[in-house]
């Protein structure tokens, strides 16, 4: 079957296909009309997309102008907001400025009342200061003549000063004068220790020989002459010692050292004792203190004193002596009281006078230089010598010691 | 030793002298007894000098010494018999009328073999040189003398 009908078929699908070349051509034809029309429209649609192109570079152009435009604004905005914020922050600076404003101002109101009150205790002071002023300037008168007054002292002074300058020279000049009678003093001594008693012991020493070789060739009267020679060269020599020893009193250096009195007195006493053995004597001694002193010096006042006592009551049957201390503040004062013979008050100063003598001495011994070394000794301690008395009721002794150390 | 000991007195005073050697005699105190009439001459007679140089040598057995002499003192005699070799052995006694402290401290420093104070009472003076004479002149011993 198939292949007659294509042979049929064939010449008309020859035809056909004639005609469908015709209709291609025909196409063609048309198709490169459209192709054309297609370069063309392609043409015109690359110059639109140029256009576009353009169009769109122009858009990008914009786009970016508008970016920057935006960000500009954003800057703006922002820098705006920057700004609000720095005026906020002003504004908030400014209230408290303000606020520090009236503070301040309400300081300086009261700061002001305060000036006001300054002022016025200033203009008080500026019076106070005149009226000061015033006063001053007259203290000022009175200083320039209290200056004056100063002056006239100062020249007093001067002339004043070159007087004790003269004086100190002469006290100076004194004091050498004082060594210098001190070393004839010395040299004094030293003569009557050796001249004096020298010629003394000759007189003795012949009379002895004259009295014991030719005793039995001597008339009586003749005896009796050379008994009172010999009597009174030894009174001499007896004499001639105590003054030296008086002399000697007065240079002796004196070492003080502490004292008990107590201890002085007792041994002071033992001889005395034993050599008045036979005499019938009381004895009252109060408690002594201790004293500030020389060992042999106060031995000495002890021992003329207290055998003063002894000798001045010799007539007495019953002799009573009493040695008593009085502390007086700042020194003591000793005494020495007896019932013996006493003495006359109008004679009280000749008491301790070198060689004064108040009793005849055939009735009591003694050269009379006891209580003048007494006087001396004390006197060199610094302290004081007296004495009370009646005729026939005993006398009374007193002597100063001061209390300290310094003297 | 003959028995009569040689005693040197140095006393300036004539009645001293006498009186003096009238108590030794009153105590029989029988020594030789030279007396010289200061310091020097007692330097020439220890030193066989001057006057003295042709006496028999020897030292005395004592020196009766006065202090206050013409030329030359006691105490300056001692001094030159206490530095003398030959002479600072013999046994010096200060007889004198002075009492004062430097005499007595100066002389016992020198070597002074003892002070002794002439009493103003003539039987103590007597007693004096008697106790002076019979202990120094006859009971002390002396020591040897310096051969020369």
């Amino acid at each position: 079957m198939y292949k007659r009908v294509k042979t049929h078929d064939l010449v008309i699908a020859e035809e056909e296909k004639a005609k469908r070349a015709s209709e291609l051509v025909i196409a063609n034809e048309e198709k490169g009309k459209r192709a054309d029309e297609l370069i063309i429209a392609e043409e015109e649609k690359a110059e639109r997309a140029d256009e576009l192109v353009i169009a769109n570079e122009d858009k990008a152009e914009r786009a970016d102008e508008l970016i920057i435009a935006n960000h500009e604004k954003d800057k703006r905005v922002a820098e705006l907001i920057i700004a609000n914020k720095e005026k906020e922050k002003r504004a908030s600076e400014l209230i408290i400025a303000n606020k520090e404003l009236v503070f301040q101002n309400g300081e300086k109101q009261k700061r002001a009342d305060e000036l006001i009150i300054a002022n016025k205790k200033l203009a008080y002071q500026n019076e106070e200061k005149e009226k000061r002023a015033k006063e001053l300037s007259i203290a000022n008168i009175e200083l320039a003549f209290q200056n004056d007054e100063k002056e006239k002292r100062a020249k007093e002074l001067s002339v004043a000063n070159k007087e004790l300058q003269f004086q100190n020279i002469e006290k100076e000049k004194r004091a050498s004068e004082l060594i210098l009678v001190n070393k004839e003093q010395e040299a004094f001594s030293y003569s009557v220790s050796h001249d004096l008693r020298a010629p003394l012991r000759h007189i003795n020493g012949y009379v002895d020989l004259l009295l014991s070789r030719f005793y039995d060739s001597l008339p009586e009267k003749g005896r009796h002459y050379l008994d009172n020679i010999a009597d009174s060269s030894s009174k001499m020599g007896t004499l001639i010692d105590d003054l030296l020893q008086f002399s000697r009193l007065g240079r002796q250096e004196k070492q003080l050292v502490d004292l008990d009195m107590n201890i002085i007195v007792h041994d002071v006493l033992v001889p005395i004792k034993h050599d008045n053995s036979e005499r019938n004597i009381k004895w009252h001694i109060a408690k002594l203190p201790h004293v500030y002193g020389d060992q042999a010096l106060l031995r000495l006042v002890w021992t003329n004193l207290l055998s003063n006592a002894v000798k001045f009551t010799h007539t007495r049957e019953k002799a009573i002596i009493e040695i008593n201390v009085l502390d007086e503040n700042d020194s003591f004062i000793f005494s020495i009281h007896d019932n013996g013979v006493g003495f006359d008050m109008q004679y009280a100063q000749k008491l301790f006078g070198v060689f004064q003598r108040l009793h005849p001495t055939d009735e009591f011994e003694g050269t009379g230089i006891g209580l003048a070394n007494v006087h001396n000794i004390i006197l060199r301690h610094r302290g004081r010598t007296w004495a009370e008395a009646e005729p026939d009721k005993g006398a009374t002794f007193y002597f100063s010691l001061p209390k300290n150390k310094e003297n | 030793m003959d028995g009569l000991r040689t005693i040197l007195l140095a006393e300036d005073n004539p009645k001293d002298v006498e009186l003096t050697l009238e108590a030794m005699a009153e105590n029989s105190l029988a020594n030789h007894i030279i007396v010289v009439k200061d310091g020097v001459e007692a330097l020439e007679y220890l030193r066989c000098q001057g006057k003295y140089k042709l006496r028999k040598t020897g030292n005395p057995a004592l020196i009766l010494l006065d202090i206050k002499m013409p030329r030359m003192d006691g105490i300056e005699v001692l001094r030159n018999i206490r530095s003398d070799d030959k002479l600072k052995r013999i046994p010096v006694v200060v007889l004198t009328s002075s009492r004062e402290e430097n005499d007595l401290i100066n002389t016992y420093e020198l070597g002074v073999n003892a002070y002794v104070l002439k009493p103003v009472d003539f039987k103590q003076f007597i007693e004096a040189v008697k106790q002076i004479g019979s202990f120094w002149a006859v009971l002390n011993e002396l020591p040897p003398e310096r051969s020369q």
